[in-house]
């Protein structure tokens, strides 16, 4: 690993504690399960969206030299 | 091609049984599966068309486990090259092919692609296959993930891993040089999921991929020193990002959604992606939605728009596009539909619903495309 990609390593593991650590603070105000009608509403779901996600990816990848986003590996050759 | 036509049997006999077995136990399975159809056609600036028919199934066992299954049908047609054989422009459309250049060259060439996903869930826990065949090219990748919640279900995270495996066979070719070669991936990824309010909630994720093998086109040769040479990218490539998503319910019912992206890997290229949409209930089951995506990345360590020695910078030599500086926008418009608000009493339209998808895709080299997309889910719920 040269100096460079170490430097890369340590931003990379700065960035995750500081964001672990936005997340734990997080919690403090987070909503009462009774209040979560409207976090449940399709149009605020992760979920439903995921599918159409993975298809961009794909598209995404065979024209943009990056990938990820979607918190899983696409698969699939890279042809189209 | 033998592989194709033995996975189209394996995928139709799939859906037989899969049909046969859905109307075998139509009584006691028809309040829990879920059936999905999506037509997706791709047209781009280079007159590449993709067709994709999809089809989805899922439905729950007993015990809190349930299997879904998915294909995918792809036609690819990439286009003639459009210039007299023998002239310059004949010349640099075959040296920068993503197709084997052979005597029909100046003929569309079209093939296809077949993907089958199977995933089995089984309470927070889930394995996964998936394999993509086409002529000349065959992928697998096997997957887990787990997750668990946490703050009385406020935070959720979630990990995930997976190994894929692609054999790659190149077609006979008048210059391609590269015989059979592999691919692999290593994948892992972390996402955590916190509710922020009663109505924001926030996810982050982070990746990485190392990526073994074969990565360059071996049907594209780049022009170096005075002479077209092979294409060739490293083998080894260490790719990794992290995400953003913020979605947030606004008091009209509708809702706001942002993302960003960072990505960087160790062939130079870092990327930052910007993301939101608008999603509006217009009345009661009818959604519509507005996208808009901003990307841009820096360019490979080895990529040169021209290169003055066949030995490139480092041995390695680039003609492909993705490895310099871009930057690219998305718009996007969808509606989806829930039928049920219109035929609520009816058995199979309150059941389903139906959706249209339109993007318009450009970047900084003169590429454009747009993407079509209209499916069917159907909820026996």
């Amino acid at each position: 690993m040269t100096p460079r990609d170490a430097a890369r390593c340590g931003r990379f593991a700065l960035a995750l504690a500081a964001l672990a650590a936005l997340l734990t603070l997080g919690t403090g105000c987070a909503a009462q399960a009774y209040r979560r009608e409207h976090l449940a509403d399709p149009i605020m779901s992760f979920k439903a969206q995921a599918k159409l996600d993975a298809r961009k990816m794909k598209s995404f990848e065979a024209r943009e030299g990056s990938t990820g986003g979607t918190g899983g590996a696409g698969g699939g050759c890279a042809c189209n | 091609m033998q592989l194709t036509r033995r996975l189209g049997t394996i995928a139709l006999a799939t859906g037989l049984c899969a049909a046969t077995a859905s109307r075998c136990a139509a009584d006691e399975m028809l309040d829990t599966q879920t059936l999905g159809s999506l037509f997706r056609s791709f047209t781009d600036s280079g007159h590449v068309t993709v067709q994709s028919l999809m089809n989805d199934w899922a439905f729950p066992f007993a015990g809190q486990a349930a299997l879904s299954l998915h294909w995918n049908n792809e036609h690819v047609t990439i286009p003639a090259i459009a210039a007299a054989p023998g002239s310059a422009e004949a010349v640099d459309a075959i040296t920068t092919a993503s197709r084997p250049i052979t005597t029909n060259a100046f003929q569309d060439y079209v093939k296809v692609r077949n993907e089958i996903q199977g995933e089995l869930t089984r309470e927070h826990a889930a394995v996964d296959y998936y394999l993509s065949s086409e002529t000349d090219y065959l992928a697998q990748q096997v997957g887990a993930k787990t997750s668990r919640d946490f703050h009385d279900q406020r935070l959720n995270v979630a990990v995930g891993t997976s190994y894929g495996w692609d054999a790659i066979k190149p077609l006979a070719d008048a210059d391609t040089r590269t015989g059979s070669s592999g691919k692999t991936t290593v994948h892992a990824d972390a996402v955590a999921t916190q509710i922020l309010s009663p109505t924001t909630v926030l996810r982050w994720g982070l990746e990485v991929f190392l990526v073994d093998g074969l990565q360059h086109n071996p049907y594209r040769n780049v022009y170096a020193g005075g002479t077209h040479v092979p294409e060739r990218h490293p083998d080894h490539r260490q790719r990794r990002d992290t995400f953003l998503k913020l979605n947030q319910y606004l008091s009209n019912r509708s809702s706001l959604k942002f993302s960003y992206r960072l990505y960087n890997d160790n062939w130079g290229i870092t990327s930052h992606e910007l993301g939101t949409s608008v999603n509006q209930y217009v009345t009661h089951g009818l959604v519509a939605s507005y996208e808009y995506r901003y990307y841009t990345q820096t360019r490979a360590s080895f990529y040169r728009s021209e290169y003055l020695t066949t030995s490139g910078i480092d041995g390695y030599l680039s003609g492909d596009y993705r490895m310099n500086e871009l930057a690219s926008h998305l718009f996007g418009a969808s509606v989806q539909m829930d039928m049920k608000a219109l035929a609520p009493g009816h058995r199979l339209l309150s059941r389903t619903g139906l959706w249209l998808n339109w993007e318009r895709y450009f970047n900084s080299n003169n590429y454009s495309a747009n993407i079509l997309e209209t499916g069917v889910d159907i909820h026996f719920q």
